[in-house]
């Protein structure tokens, strides 16, 4: 088995990292809200769902791909990709901030306590669920494929492909572009000011309401991403994917400490990976057991994630 | 209660009572009333199964009710159990306490009929089944739990495990067969029975792998590793698909195939066309145009729309109570009855005879192939 696993410890890399910039984008929608508001918001993995939607409508629909038409190539590649990508993080983007405003805002103002708002995230996120099963009738949807699966090299023996390196590569500038903008932009510092003090932050003349909204904006743009890309490596989607995957990016932000955007980086990385090898070494069957043995080993020994000893510096 | 079920119930209730009245003040000349409940997916993820399956079972009832128009009228009520045991376990109180009902065709699913059983058979509802295959169903070595209310029309799984082995292989230099189970009852029962018949050396690695599963790299880097040209996949569809075309963009150009699980007219419809191009599929069911294209013909002008997986065997099993109904049987202890002594005729021409533990004599499993994104039918396996 170990002689196996270094045979296909490259091929099992590059799958475990797209999917672990996958859970990345998605963390960061936890992660953010988290920081800011100190709320889980559960509903970012239907948000998420309904991100995966929207690029199958913008690929199916829009472009009129269908499951026996030519790929798209060169100039239309590129036009469809961006496009698919830009209207996905816009309508998840806005979801979030609707979300936001219908669940979350008059709790908030209320001082309605810590559970209040996790019970309505949790009702949001069922009410989304479960609109989006109704319309497609449980039934799983596939995306038309726009764009061939073609291996542009080889690392040691592991194919490379061209839509796993396009979501590395494009994951990782939404990342540092986040990153840029939470450390270097005014609104950024805003966002990072009232996450670490909101009262103080409310003295210093920032109003509140709009830094919120502009986190679930954000949150909700980098897993709009996230359901771009999941549509781009896997062309299907359903009602029921957000609970999945929602969970286990929730498990990454945890891991690398929630509220950190560093730690929700290196926590949906190590997730992914893990996952991948977990299943390879023990059995796909084993992969969750592996996982949360792995988590609750992390968290016995640090209780705050892997980079939680730095969450009031670092924290969004 | 489920929604369409309810409406069905009122519909089928009300309807009782407009044609009581009518049969109280026409006296003798109304046709008797006769009510047979189908069950199965009508909506979610496996809907078009069940609605293949309703629609044959309708197609045989339209006929029935055309030649003894002037005796019996036969009214069915649909159950929606979505194919899923829970929602199975919702339906099947309802129909099971509507003593209207004398005879029930499905359910379509082997989890849906075990978790509606025990509903039945408090009841004594007779069933008879057009695709639940499950062994344990019928099988007194797995405790028969169907006995003595479930009888089925198609063969079971453990005809089908050794002819998916044997269909998978077919026509292979050296078959390497790499071996995936969902980890439902269905798909690791079509395994169990399967092993026993593979001959040494030819199965090179097995998976059991969630239905959830969304990413299947680790799966097909074992698949790799294990050298396979031929991948048998035991789930259902919406796995089969994306998995199927995880393994063909890994550069993967060996055999693919999978049970009556994959069956479904969906299938094609979630991956490029090239990508599940040659697929191997098993089932017990059989065409309803390989059996004759008139047949075919008059059900599409009947129904509206040509017939769908598992229409044959619908049609036969809802023949199986219509006969009954026409040798004047109208309980359900009658029905029980006349079921298990049935000796007929199904649409291939087979016998339709069942055991004492409900299960068809005979039978055959069935070959199909995706080819141009459709699932053709190419003959019995031998």
């Amino acid at each position: 088995m170990i002689g196996n696993f270094f045979d296909q410890f490259w091929s099992l890399t590059f799958g475990g990292l797209s999917l672990g910039f996958i859970y990345i984008l998605i963390a960061l929608g936890y992660t953010l809200v988290y920081g800011v508001l100190r709320m889980i918001n559960f509903a970012n993995s239907e948000i998420f769902m309904v991100g995966t939607f929207a690029t199958v409508i913008v690929i199916r629909d829009l472009y009129k791909f269908t499951q026996s038409s030519e790929y798209a190539t060169g100039f239309r590649l590129w036009l469809v990709l961006g496009t698919a990508l830009i209207i996905t993080m816009i309508i998840s983007g806005l979801l979030s901030m609707v979300v936001e405003l219908v669940a979350y805002r008059r709790l908030r103002r209320r001082n309605s306590g810590v559970l209040a708002p996790l019970i309505s995230a949790i009702g949001v996120s069922m009410v989304l669920a479960e609109s989006v099963r109704i319309m497609t009738d449980s039934r799983p949807v596939a995306s038309p494929r726009a764009m061939e699966k073609s291996f542009i090299g080889k690392f040691f023996d592991a194919d490379i492909r061209l839509d796993n390196t396009i979501i590395v590569i494009a994951a990782l500038l939404l990342f540092f572009t986040l990153w840029n903008f939470i450390n270097r932009t005014r609104l950024g510092k805003a966002i990072r000011a009232v996450s670490m003090n909101p009262s103080a932050a409310k003295l210093m003349g920032i109003d509140i309401d709009k830094i919120v909204s502009a986190t679930f904006l954000i949150g909700g743009v980098m897993t709009g991403a996230a359901g771009f890309f999941y549509v781009l490596k896997y062309e299907n989607t359903a009602s029921s994917i957000g609970f999945e995957l929602g969970i286990a990016a929730f498990t990454a932000a945890i891991l690398g400490g929630i509220g950190n955007i560093k730690g929700a980086f290196f926590g949906g990385l190590a997730l992914g990976l893990l996952e991948t090898y977990a299943s390879f070494f023990l059995g796909t069957q084993w992969k969750a057991v592996t996982v949360f043995i792995v988590l609750v080993m992390v968290l016995y020994t640090r209780p705050n994630g892997l980079f939680g000893e730095s969450i009031t510096q670092t924290r969004v | 209660m489920n929604k369409k079920l309810t409406t069905s119930l009122v519909f089928a209730s009300v309807a009782s009572l407009i044609f009581g009245v009518t049969t109280a003040s026409t006296a003798q000349a109304a046709p008797k009333k006769i009510t047979l409940a189908f069950q199965g997916p009508l909506t979610g993820e496996e809907a078009q199964v069940g609605q293949d399956e309703v629609a044959g079972v309708e197609y045989a009832i339209k006929l029935f009710n055309a030649k003894y128009k002037n005796k019996y009228q036969v009214l069915l009520v649909k159950a929606d159990d979505q194919g899923a045991p829970d929602q199975a376990a919702k339906v099947a109180p309802g129909i099971a306490s509507n003593a209207k009902i004398i005879g029930l065709i499905g359910a379509a699913y082997s989890g849906a009929t075990i978790a509606s059983l025990p509903y039945y058979k408090q009841r004594n509802l007779p069933m008879v089944s057009p695709s639940a295959t499950r062994v344990s169903i019928t099988d007194p070595a797995a405790g028969a739990i169907g006995f003595p209310v479930f009888h089925r029309v198609v063969v079971t799984d453990k005809v089908q495990g050794p002819s998916l082995f044997k269909l998978a292989t077919k026509g292979v230099a050296g078959p390497k067969a790499f071996i995936v189970d969902d980890q439902s009852a269905y798909g690791v029962g079509l395994v169990d029975y399967m092993k026993p018949v593979i001959p040494a050396g030819q199965a090179v690695g097995y998976d059991s792998v969630s239905d959830k599963t969304t990413d299947w790299s680790a799966t097909i880097a074992k698949v790799k590793t294990a050298g396979a040209n031929v991948v048998i996949y035991t789930g259902y569809f919406p796995q089969a698909a994306p998995f199927f075309k995880q393994l063909r963009d890994s550069g993967y150009t060996g055999i693919l195939a999978g049970g009556d699980g994959v069956l479904s007219p969906s299938f094609p419809t979630l991956a490029p066309a090239a990508v599940l191009e040659g697929v191997r599929l098993t089932a017990g069911t059989v065409p309803l145009a390989e059996i004759s294209a008139k047949l075919e013909a008059d059900f599409k002008k009947k129904m509206g729309k040509a017939s769908g997986v598992y229409a044959a065997e619908s049609i036969d099993a809802a023949n199986v109570f219509l006969s009954c109904v026409a040798k004047g049987v109208s309980t359900r202890a009658a029905m029980l009855k006349c079921v298990k002594a049935y000796k007929g005729k199904s649409l291939t021409g087979s016998t339709i005879k069942f055991d004492i533990n409900g299960d068809v004599a005979g039978g055959a499993m069935n070959g199909f192939e995706v080819r141009n994104g459709v699932i053709k039918f190419t003959g019995a396996i031998k």
